[in-house]
């Protein structure tokens, strides 16, 4: 590629030019898999809100719920005020339900399921197998860790494909399938949680959701169950021209403990797709929910033709004293990146904390941060934000802190730096802040600048390519966000800065 | 002349009693030391007996002359003669080290009916006492231990305490993250405001601060409370022993 | 139906002043223009993004509020100094009570005198430079200023002015709406110092447009009436050349609200510019600064420090953008702004903005808000200090990194005297 060719001008030799080749690889996750699918018919309107709804076997409940969302969504226009700019989206021109056709009967369990789909998801790394080996993510498998188990729910378009481990983890009283399922079989517990941290009405997006969604993961970890092992779900869209419209609902009762992993992928297709999520996390008192999120949408090609459109809602709700929460995302892919997972500290002394590392390249763009409501007394939030941009990629962060005059003794601390490499891209902060008592602190930094001269200088002295210095560089800028991540997960985003800083350089 | 009397005090936050009934008792131009593991609320005797936040007093009092200081703000009972030198001295950025001496003994003299010192009586005296401690005139000027080194940190506390001349001053961990140079410099500083009159409560881990300062007393605390009381012969005790015998013997 | 309404009010905000008639050709045009801006941008609202922590609703308002005049029986602020006094009463120039306009190196007269003049250096800066400002956030209040006022001065500085322009803003009516609109050029090389002091009216706007030609220097320091429930709405629309310096502090004692706009533009390379300010408020008391520098130049610097001391229930607000484009490598730019709130009723709102498109910058911004520290404030006490005072010396530290940007000493010591009056005065 022209990045090996420009490096190669500098007069590096081929062994610099091979390491860097290791490092940078390309979007690997863009192949297609050829499966038969179902569609329904492009657009929206009502009646493709009652097929979704019927292709689902929901109940009535949950039907009028959705069309409720949907006329109110008629009535909404999308926000305009983040800063990034994208064709207007033609909503009747998605597919907003695809299944492969070999889930129109439901496989009993796993072994049932399409071979293909299986090998598609072996392909990306994620065994749907319940071995005791370390799955979920790639490049964990150098290091296993005696023992550990990660159950997966793996989405495929618009429906779960198979959820791992569920028997074990319904003898620890966890419940973890889809929420198409769960609403067929927990009904009491979706009816009581949905809709309750994002409410239909939210926002544009959101409200799309709730009116389409076709399924997502669904998490109920019961009083005082620590979840026996890391639950993830993978997303993969693959039919062209469709959107993917999840919804993960999580809750974690009184002293319950869950850590969760979320993974996307698309393949590379030169069109854009839509992918509108929308995650509530519910967390009573003393319980603890920690959600890490790679995000690795197909982002476009260099010339900015495809990728995802990711608009995803995020909100965690601490009802309970204590109540702790971890958003971690690393946001490499998509096209166009809108998204602010937030914290509401509504019970006392609950903690919030948002760690993020938004990787934009070539024309991608993200505006994401996070929102920290505190409401309760002595609450505290944490931000640590790490913004990358590079090629003539635009990466803003956005955040608000808001400290209620009853959340007394609440302290926030925000670490905002970017990192600029190149002269045609742009990085942008946009916090508010609002401190309404005086008990309560607030502390802001915010940085922006470019990798250092010196530092790169020294890591190419000592003989490193000037990509994987950067990519080195970047891991050491990044390093307090990729910490928080679950250690498989931290190798994973590595690798993935380096992947998607290639062509940043030279 | 100085007197802990069966003080007992906890975290404000917490429902937790860190000090459990401590006395102590130093006459007029004595020296006393007091060593103990961690934990075991030295520090908290010495925030208590000042006036910081965050502790509640259950039982006791602290007489200074008489008085009780546990009765008083922190600034008054500075006044009344009570120095602490921090372990750990606050930086306050913004206000210059000369602006806060000055302001400091004004305050003291003015709290205590005596006039207030005109800038030029006061440049001459803060001058002369920071040559002592060798601490130059770009340390004057500097915002109050910003940017200062452990050793210069301290150096500054004790030219406070140079300068506010008062009657009883405890010193928590003054030879914490001191060199063995930094540290004589200090004893020495301390040594030069032993007259007689003045007081010392001495709180360190080591013995070898007390080879500077030498002690008249030296009192042993753990969980609370002054366990064992002798001569400078203890500290060296512990020194050899550590506290664990001590402790054991006790119980 | 929101759209209507807004014209509508802008419709109003003009009919509640009386534009002056005459003037020459390009004065009549450009109030014509500023007319029509403010028209089409409508008046502000609470759901504009740059109104959304302070209520344009009483700068709206058809009548300025009854204001009491407040008497005081202390020195004006910079009455020591040596200056050349210009004197407005009520948004009135009152030679009177001025000096001569005149002085070495330096070019003087109101505003009403110059838009008579048919060519005129100042065509090129009056309502230009605020047009400019419009984008991309509109400032109505400025347009309006500069489409109504008929007052204010016009001075050029063709070398080193050392005897300061001071601008005295006096009152006597208790519901005077003022409107002054200055319009000031820094020659190549020169250097110009202005003051402002004074409230000026219930309810007073001021437009300030400044270019500072390639070497130019200005600086600029102003106080802020202290009567209590005056209004007032600010705007420094200035350019600045290559290797200019400009420096701007704000004092605020009091007022009921105050919304102090800079738009700075840095057009030339390795200039340095400072926009800071400290404002001290008790009770019913908004304060807002909203700052927007541009670097379009390589190898320069800005400065925004802002410190605000809130209490029983004062709001402060500080908006602050530093936008860096393409072109600027090389760009210093720093932005502080902090609350010190003294009680449980007072609030901070901030929104520090960075919007970056050069990679050879380093910018950074630092906030924080929170009450007087108590390790500070017990070490201080410990060493015999009453609380009282101790509060006030942490009140003044605070504030001094904002004072430090004062380029002339003897006034910053002005300005501390007044902050450690007014810290004496309110501590309770």
């Amino acid at each position: 590629m022209s990045t090996q060719e420009s490096i190669a001008k500098d007069g590096v030799d081929a062994e610099t030019v091979d390491a860097v080749k290791t490092v940078g690889e390309k979007y690997k996750y863009g192949f297609a898999t050829d499966i038969e699918m179902e569609y329904a018919p492009k657009g929206v309107n009502e009646d493709i809100v009652r097929l979704i709804s019927s292709k689902n076997e929901e109940p009535e409940w949950m039907l009028e719920w959705r069309l409720d969302a949907f006329r109110r969504w008629e009535k909404m226009t999308e926000p305009k005020w983040a800063m990034v700019n994208y064709p207007e989206i033609d909503f009747q021109d998605i597919y907003y339900y695809a299944r492969p056709k070999s889930m129109i009967e439901k496989p009993k369990s796993l072994d049932d399921v399409d071979p293909k789909l299986l090998e598609t998801y072996k392909k990306l790394g994620i065994p749907l197998s319940e071995q005791a080996i370390l799955a979920g993510v790639e490049g964990a498998g150098d290091t296993p860790v005696e023992g550990r188990k990660v159950a997966v729910d793996a989405v495929f378009d618009s429906v779960s494909v198979g959820t791992t481990f569920k028997k074990e983890l319904a003898a620890a009283g966890v419940i973890f399938c889809s929420i198409s399922e769960a609403i067929k079989d927990h009904p009491e517990l979706v009816k009581k949680y949905l809709g309750t941290v994002v409410p239909p009405t939210d926002n544009y997006y959101a409200t799309l959701n709730s009116a389409v969604f076709s399924d997502g993961s669904f998490v109920y970890i019961p009083e005082g169950v620590k979840c026996p092992m890391e639950l993830s779900t993978y997303f993969r869209i693959n039919a062209e021209n469709t959107g993917q419209f999840e919804r993960t609902l999580i809750i974690a009762e009184k002293g319950a403990q869950v850590s969760y992993l979320e993974g996307c992928t698309a393949p590379m297709r030169d069109e854009n797709q839509l992918h509108a999520a929308v995650v509530e996390l519910i967390i009573q008192e003393d319980a603890d929910i920690k959600y890490s999120t790679v995000q690795n949408w197909y982002p476009g090609d260099e010339n900015g033709v495809g990728g995802i459109y990711n608009f995803v809602t995020k909100r965690a709700d601490c009802r309970g004293d204590r109540a702790k929460v971890m958003w971690t995302q690393v946001e490499t892919g998509s096209a166009v990146t809108w998204k602010y997972p937030s914290c509401i500290l509504r019970g006392d002394d609950s903690q919030g904390e948002f760690y993020s590392i938004a990787i934009t390249n070539n024309m991608q763009q993200a505006d994401t941060g996070t929102k920290m409501i505190h409401l309760g007394k002595r609450t505290k939030s944490r931000i640590v934000s790490k913004g990358i941009s590079a090629g003539k990629a635009q990466n803003t962060y956005r955040g608000l802190v808001s400290i209620h005059p009853k959340a007394v003794n609440s302290r926030n601390y925000t670490q905002c730096d970017s990192l600029l490499i190149g002269d045609k891209c742009g990085a942008h902060t946009v916090p508010y802040m609002e401190c309404r008592n005086n008990s309560s602190r607030i502390e802001h930094e915010a940085t922006t600048s470019k990798v250092d001269d010196e530092q790169l200088f020294y890591c190419r002295q000592r003989g490193m390519g000037e990509e994987e210095a950067v990519a080195l560089i970047v891991n050491g800028f990044a390093k307090e966000v990729l910490q928080s991540l679950p250690m498989e997960f931290a190798m994973e985003a590595q690798k993935l800065v380096a992947i998607s800083l290639e062509g940043s350089v030279g | 002349m100085f007197e802990i009397k069966n003080l007992k005090a906890s975290l404000a936050d917490e429902d937790k009693q860190i000090l459990k009934g401590m006395n102590l008792k130093i006459g007029a131009g004595e020296v006393h030391a007091i060593m103990g593991p961690n934990g075991s609320g030295k520090s908290t005797m010495s925030y208590v007996a000042s006036g910081k936040g965050g502790y509640v007093v259950d039982e006791g009092e602290v007489l200074l002359d008489g008085a009780n200081l546990l009765d008083m703000e922190p600034d008054e009972r500075a006044a009344a003669g009570l120095f602490l030198a921090f372990q750990y001295p606050v930086e306050i950025p913004g206000v210059g080290n000369m602006t806060f001496l000055r302001t400091a003994v004004n305050a003291q003299r003015k709290m205590r009916g005596e006039d207030e010192l005109n800038a030029a009586q006061f440049l001459k005296i803060v001058r002369e006492k920071a040559k002592a401690l060798k601490i130059d005139a770009d340390m004057l000027k500097r915002p109050v231990n910003v940017g200062f080194s452990g050793g210069e940190k301290k150096r500054n506390e004790i030219l406070q305490m140079a300068m506010l001349e008062p009657k009883v001053c405890i010193l928590d961990e003054t030879d914490s993250g001191l060199d063995v140079d930094a540290m004589k410099l200090v004893a020495e500083g301390v040594n030069a405001l032993r007259d007689g009159k003045r007081s010392f409560l001495v709180i360190t881990h080591y013995q070898r601060l007390l080879d500077h300062i030498v002690p008249d007393v030296v009192h042993i605390m753990a969980d609370g409370k002054i366990i064992k009381s002798g001569g400078p012969e203890l500290a060296l005790e512990v020194e050899n022993n550590g506290y664990e015998g001590l402790m054991n013997e006790v119980v | 139906m929101g759209e209507v309404k807004r014209e509508n009010l802008a419709e109003a905000l003009l009919a509640r002043h009386s534009a002056p008639r005459s003037g020459a050709g390009w004065a009549l045009s450009a109030r014509r223009a500023a007319r029509d801006r403010v028209l089409a941008l409508g008046a502000a609202g609470r759901r504009d993004e740059y109104w959304r922590y302070t209520n344009p609703a009483a700068l709206n308002g058809a009548e300025a509020p009854d204001v009491e005049v407040l008497q005081l029986d202390e020195t004006p602020v910079f009455d020591g100094v040596e200056k050349l006094l210009i004197t407005f009463v009520d948004g009135v120039y009152r030679p009177d009570l001025s000096d001569d306009l005149q002085g070495e190196n330096l070019e003087i007269m109101t505003l009403e005198e110059a838009l008579e003049v048919d060519i005129h250096w100042a065509s090129d800066l009056f309502g230009v430079f605020e047009a400019r400002g419009q984008n991309p956030v509109p400032r109505p209040f400025a347009a309006l200023n500069t489409a109504m006022a008929g007052q204010g001065v016009v001075i050029r500085a063709n070398g080193k002015v050392t005897k300061p322009v001071a601008l005295r803003y006096c009152r006597e009516n208790r519901q005077s709406d003022v409107l002054l609109h200055h319009v000031i050029r820094v020659e190549s090389g020169a250097e110009l110092t202005v003051l402002e002091n004074g409230a000026g009216g219930a309810r007073l706007n001021t437009v300030m447009e400044v270019d500072v030609a390639d070497g130019g220097s200005f600086h600029h320091l102003r106080a802020q009436g202290r009567d209590h429930t005056r209004l007032a709405i600010t705007h420094i629309f200035a350019r600045l050349g290559a290797e200019a310096r400009f420096k701007s502090f704000t004092l605020t004692v009091n007022g009921q609200l105050t919304r102090n706009e800079v738009v700075l533009d840095i057009d030339g390379d390795d200039t340095k510019a400072s926009v800071a300010g400290a404002c001290l408020g008790d009770g019913d008391f908004l304060h807002d600064d909203t700052i927007f520098v541009t670097h379009d130049a390589r190898d320069c610097e800005s400065r925004q420090v802002f410190k605000k001391v809130l209490k029983n229930g004062a709001t402060g607000v500080f908006q602050g953008k530093i936008l860096v484009k393409a072109d600027a490598q090389k760009t210093d730019g720093y932005q502080i702004s902090q609350g010190l709130l003294l009680d449980d009723d007072s609030n901070f709102l901030a929104k520090p903005e960075l919007e970056i498109y050069a990679d050879d910058v380093a910018c950074s911004h630092g906030s924080t808000c929170g009450a007087v520290d108590e390790n500070s404030l017990f070490y201080l006490m410990s060493r015999g200090v009453p609380r009282k005072q101790a509060q006030n010396m942490m009140i003044l530290a605070f504030l001094d990194e904002a004072i430090a940007e004062i380029e002339n000493e003897e006034l910053a010591e002005d300005i501390r005297t007044r902050l450690s009056g007014w810290a004496e005065r309110h501590s309770a």
